[in-house]
């Protein structure tokens, strides 16, 4: 039976057709549905820029998720919403497993070089580490 | 003023660009600006003269120590004063282990192994001994550990061991006299009397468009940085001091901190950064990278012996020890700062600058690129150690869908 689902958010196209789909997942299972948006930091970050681009992301995300809010509270579903700071993959993976989610959705989009070669696809290591059953959501 | 104009859109240009490749590849914007800086001496350097970018012009060295300045000020204003009184004596312990161990090390392999003279040894040690806060910050927020007592105790550390490297900056090369004792008697009074005085004052007369709160605190970090280079010491040593003692006042005006940033990264950092890599000489570099590697190889290795048993005692897990250990033997602001210091102060030449500059570079890089290839995700390496789940349950259903 699947109880929560959890949705990962950045604001891109492939991720509002994944919100889309994990809502009418939850719809159909009478689930409750987890948002999470991750902001990241750079990498090989620096002093003072790290914390203004977390600062910036955080509201960034903030901002993402409150038109979702909004559409969420014209639904009788149960919504969480969160916003953390990481690896996308790593994030959503330690969220699933802390919430005990049931099913993840996620977006598929493409990714810079240096993310490609530091970590591959956020989408593919989520599969390949999931501990529930993964839904990638394709253009 | 043509000349100067037509120099000024030249940095900015290099400074848009550099921007650009940082947030292409999602990397920090110092070090792609330290890179661009390098490569455009290469090619601007040989089309129109070196002296373009080597930036000996009086206003670009002004923007540039302004830069400084204003950067380490801000670096010193996130500490958070509560952690550091509360864990003082496990902060200094671990901070002053993680200045001393690569401080030691790399100046001793500088002097006996690279032959380097006495004052280039020592600057070598500071330049290497330096602790990214950000990076050990961003690992804390994805731990989720910057609210526990472990957390907190390692990031009041690395501000230690900042501290001490700016210390060691500061008044290793400064020759002691009458003057030393003038700027840190005076630097003395003004701690004591500014985190008084400066909250009445913003509350008074801040936030008004005409910015008192900012004229106020670059009155004082150019007060204190003429009287440090006037005794013949660094400016950023009083700067990221001020930054500390102001950490609990202007520190968590976050309105205030985002203009001074947006002066700092938008105006001043650039030329700092992309002078510090257009003073390094690739040819030199080449010709000689034993000095890189083994500076490098050095420090990380002063970092894990110093640094990784504290965390074990801690009661870190293993996995995690080992990636904070790594973050924490990353350091690009302090050491590139070092690094020109010693080369504006005659203390090494550019062969050595440059050696030294492509050490920190790497020192910023290749402890990340290695605690995110053996480390990350770390929530799957626990798994991996953990018997294993049966694959039926783990499916993955792609849905195509047409936009």
């Amino acid at each position: 039976m699947i109880k929560k689902i959890l949705v990962g958010y950045d604001g891109s196209a492939a991720a509002a057709q994944a919100f889309d789909f994990a809502l009418d997942f939850t719809r159909r299972y009478s689930a409750e549905l987890h948002v999470l948006a991750v902001a990241r930091p750079p990498e090989f970050g620096t002093e003072v820029e790290t914390e203004a681009v977390v600062e910036s992301s955080r509201r960034h995300y903030g901002h993402l998720l409150k038109p979702l809010k909004a559409r969420m509270a014209t639904e009788s579903i149960q919504a969480k919403f969160e916003i953390t700071i990481g690896h996308p993959a790593d994030q959503i993976l330690r969220y699933a497993e802390r919430h005990g989610i049931d099913h993840i959705v996620v977006g598929h989009r493409g990714h810079s070089i240096f993310e490609h070669w530091l970590l591959g696809s956020v989408a593919r290591q989520v599969i390949a580490h999931a501990p529930c059953p993964v839904t990638v959501v394709r253009r | 003023m043509t000349e100067i104009w037509a120099q000024a859109a030249l940095w900015l240009g290099l400074a848009l660009i550099a921007s650009l490749v940082s947030i292409w590849l999602r990397i920090a914007t110092a070090l792609s600006e330290i890179v661009v800086g390098t490569i455009a001496q290469l090619f601007i350097g040989a089309a129109l003269g070196s002296a373009i970018l080597a930036g000996d012009a009086t206003w670009i060295k002004f923007l540039s120590g302004a830069g400084a300045i204003l950067l380490t000020f801000l670096a010193g204003a996130e500490l958070d004063p509560m952690v550091l009184r509360r864990e003082w004596k496990q902060a200094i312990a671990i901070g002053l282990v993680s200045f001393a161990a690569p401080f030691l090390g790399c100046a001793a392999v500088a002097r006996w192994g690279l032959g380097w003279s006495t004052d280039a040894s020592w600057l070598a040690g500071v330049a290497m001994s330096t602790t990214s806060v950000a990076v050990v910050y961003a690992v804390m927020l994805e731990f989720g550990l910057n609210k526990t007592d472990y957390g907190k105790t390692v990031l009041a550390a690395c501000f230690i061991t900042d501290l001490a490297t700016v210390v060691a900056l500061g008044l290793i090369f400064a020759p002691f006299t009458v003057k030393t004792l003038v700027f840190l008697g005076a630097g003395t009074v003004t701690f004591l009397v500014l985190p008084w005085l400066i909250p009445r004052f913003f509350r008074r007369y801040g936030n008004r468009p005409s910015e008192l709160e900012a004229k106020l605190l670059m009155l004082c970090l150019f007060g204190l940085g003429a009287l440090a280079t006037w005794a013949d010491s660094e400016a950023v040593l009083p700067a990221y001091l001020l930054g500390m003692v102001l950490a609990g006042t202007v520190g968590k005006d976050h309105a205030l901190v985002r203009r001074l940033r947006t002066l700092t990264f938008g105006l001043l950092t650039p030329f700092y950064f992309i002078r510090a890599g257009a003073l390094v000489s690739l040819p030199a570099l080449v010709a000689a990278p034993a000095a890189f590697v083994v500076l490098l190889f050095v420090k990380m290795a002063a970092k894990v012996t110093g640094v990784y048993p504290v965390t074990r005692a801690y009661r870190s897990p293993r996995q995690e020890g080992i990636y904070t250990t790594l973050l924490m033997s990353t350091g690009l602001t302090f050491g590139t700062i070092s690094a020109l210091f010693g080369l504006s102060h005659d203390l090494i030449d550019q062969a050595q600058y440059s050696a030294l500059v492509a050490a920190v570079i790497a020192s910023a890089v290749v402890p990340t690129l290695i605690a995110n290839a053996f480390f990350l995700p770390r929530h799957l390496l626990q798994s991996d150690e953990a018997p294993q789940a049966d694959p039926a349950a783990t499916t993955a259903a792609h849905v195509r869908r047409s936009s």
